[in-house]
């Protein structure tokens, strides 16, 4: 259920985030406009900005953890997002610790487009409440 | 033709900005990114949230700018321009969601300027860190970029 309270104590290692789809990309998107410029830099036209992905990814963890749970993202722009590509964004469990009563958990996250290649590679750590 | 990049900029320290959150910029950033999610969007789910109004999504300080700072001297300091460039990575930590109304102090400093040679040639990578303070001068978050130049 989307937005559904996640709590600490139900989580475990190995568990994955459900899938986001984003896309297809619309020229709207593509906050790098100018594709002959883009071509005479090398980049092979125009493309996506990687905020727009990381955006995404920032979206699929907090599908999963709520809104405002994010204490840390990073990422690394791995591919470019082109026009009508479809990102679908990733993210499994790897790790729980907990310090002074702040419960933490660590994210592998990932993008990937249509043809299964990754776009977007990072981690995520969110704080979760504990039932107790 | 290589590029040289100025390296004597690692460690440079920019003047702290203000940045004030607007609450229709949050709502812009989350609809561009396609994330309707009501903690950013609808301000009576806000309210009634542990936060006591609408949040801004973990990416939005990317958003942050010093309006009244010249954005291309940057480029032209470290040696290069905007066609060279690529966003390598990218990194919020975040200690309390940004929110409409506050003012935030921005801190920008170049951490680290380094060169690496790949399959795709040779590769200045720029790490940028920026510290965002509270009224009360607390660090509620800090975004941390690599600029990629194509030298």
């Amino acid at each position: 259920m989307k937005y559904a309270k996640v709590y600490f104590d139900d989580v475990n290692v190995g568990d994955e985030l459900p899938p986001l789809v984003k896309g297809p990309i619309q020229q709207i998107q593509l906050t790098h406009q100018d594709d002959e410029f883009a071509r005479a830099a090398g980049m092979g036209g125009v493309f996506a900005h990687g905020m727009l992905s990381m955006g995404f990814v920032g979206q699929a963890v907090t599908d999963w953890s709520g809104a405002g749970t994010v204490r840390k993202l990073n990422v690394r722009f791995a591919a470019i997002v082109r026009l009508k590509d479809v990102v679908t964004c990733r993210g499994r469990v790897v790790g729980k610790s907990s310090k002074d009563d702040v419960n933490l958990v660590e994210l592998e996250v990932w993008a990937e487009n249509q043809r299964a290649e990754k776009v977007v590679t990072g981690r995520a750590t969110v704080v979760l409440p504990s039932r107790v | 033709m290589a590029t040289a990049i100025n390296k004597s900029l690692i460690g440079k320290e920019y003047p702290p900005y203000p940045v004030t959150v607007e609450r229709g910029k949050i709502k812009e950033f989350a609809r561009a990114i396609g994330d309707a999610n009501p903690l950013y969007l609808d301000d009576r789910v806000g309210a009634a949230s542990e936060w006591g109004d609408v949040i801004a999504p973990p990416t939005f300080a990317i958003t942050f700018r010093d309006e009244t700072a010249d954005s291309a001297a940057f480029l032209r300091e470290l040696g290069t321009d905007i066609s060279r460039l690529l966003h390598g990575e990218q990194e919020f930590e975040i200690f309390r969601p940004l929110q409409p109304g506050q003012t935030y102090l921005c801190r920008a400093k170049v951490v680290d300027i380094y060169e690496k040679t790949g399959r795709s040639g040779s590769m200045a990578f720029v790490v940028r860190e920026t510290t965002i303070a509270d009224h009360s001068n607390e660090i509620v978050a800090t975004m941390r970029g690599v600029t990629v130049v194509r030298l």
